[in-house]
């Protein structure tokens, strides 16, 4: 989908989760990957691809997404860019009763058994204005072409989540 | 070295190079130029110009990019130095401009001002040419080289402090690439690009 749509780079900053699909993306032909040292400096740098005319996309983890707050509003959104921000989702499974609609306090961020960067994710992504879906599986691909044509008609970077690790 | 000593070479030799400028160089580069390749990270994300610089730089390989980098936005994203250098852009120049202060917050001193040498910084992180200048004329007789170097280039010079204010946006903004939105302004430059898109629109 990423070849189809004419994606020209993938900023990323990789995890365990995302291992399968860089690795995939390293094999040309396909978009040029572009590893960042931390994960606001991927939103500027994408920002700045757009803006020279390439179609880039984020991929990143979620407790990057979370460090790059100024980033995002200040470039991305700031600047209205076009961008599908891939965010694997780390965590997803230990969330269990604790719903991410829920506002998160003290006490959920310091339970053991929650990963608290799960907890926050999706709050903060409502927060800063960035919509999201999820990408679970072969079946929600379509998902990706959506994506793809929300951020051009809202002309603002939107989110897909990846609870699962790629294969 | 003065901003206008800084600044005034570059701007007669800069050709169609596009010119990203950042928080205290943001008004004199605009008192130096007014072209449609200008473009100012203003109102934007701070210390992130050097990376919206070699994103630029990546999309556009025919084209060379400068980036007008102060030594406090360059600190918030040191790591930027190691990305640019492994991504091989070779038409990327960053300026890092040392003037050992936040200068537009008011001239709160920066960590390690006047020890840190952003030249070896990003000589060490892969750079194939780095320089360092502390005088006026030895910069101005260089720059001709420095433009002709296979990047990514950095620039390290020690410049004066100066009084500019915090950065705003609007039709009062002396500034002709202030007088426009963020979001304006990105695309007036992919215009000045001639980026073809339906994406064009806002300006």
């Amino acid at each position: 989908v990423l070849r189809r749509q004419r994606v020209t780079h993938v900023v990323t900053l990789p995890d365990n989760a995302s291992a399968a699909l860089v690795s995939c993306l390293e094999s040309p032909p396909g978009p040029r990957l572009v590893w960042v040292t931390r994960e606001g400096e991927a939103f500027a740098l994408a920002a700045g691809l757009w803006a020279g005319g390439a179609l880039p996309v984020v991929l990143i983890q979620n407790t990057g997404l979370l460090e790059s707050g100024d980033a995002l509003r200040g470039t991305a959104m700031r600047m209205r860019v076009p961008l599908v921000c891939l965010v694997t989702y780390r965590g997803y499974a230990t969330l269990g009763e604790a719903s991410p609609a829920a506002a998160p306090d003290g006490a959920l961020l310091g339970r053991p058994d929650v990963d608290s960067v799960a907890v926050l994710t999706e709050p903060t992504l409502r927060a800063w204005g960035v919509p999201y879906a999820f990408l679970r599986g072969d079946d929600d691909v379509p998902r990706l072409g959506e994506a793809f044509a929300d951020a051009a008609r809202l002309e603002q970077p939107v989110a897909l989540l990846l609870p699962e690790a790629t294969t | 070295v003065t901003k206008d000593e800084l600044l005034a070479p570059l701007a007669r030799l800069r050709g169609e190079r596009v010119v990203v400028t950042t928080m205290g160089l943001v008004r004199p580069w605009a008192r130096h130029s007014d072209h449609p390749l200008d473009f100012a990270s203003a109102d934007s994300a701070m210390g992130h110009a050097a990376d919206f610089a070699l994103g630029l730089a990546l999309a556009r390989p025919e084209r060379g990019v400068v980036c007008l980098n102060g030594d406090g936005s360059m600190l918030m994203t040191l790591g930027t130095l190691v990305t640019a250098a492994a991504s091989g852009a070779r038409n990327l120049l960053l300026f890092v401009a040392e003037n050992g202060t936040y200068e537009v917050t008011g001239n709160q001193k920066v960590p390690g001002a006047g020890r840190v040498d952003y030249a070896a910084l990003a000589r060490a992180a892969g750079f194939p040419r780095a320089f360092r200048f502390r005088d006026a004329a030895a910069y101005a007789a260089t720059l001709p080289e420095v433009l002709d170097a296979q990047g990514p280039v950095c620039v390290a010079a020690e410049v004066e402090p100066g009084e500019e204010t915090p950065l705003g946006r609007g039709p009062g903004q002396d500034a002709r690439y202030l007088r426009l939105s963020l979001a304006e302004s990105v695309r007036a430059l992919r215009r000045g690009l001639a980026v073809g898109s339906g994406l064009l629109s806002t300006v």
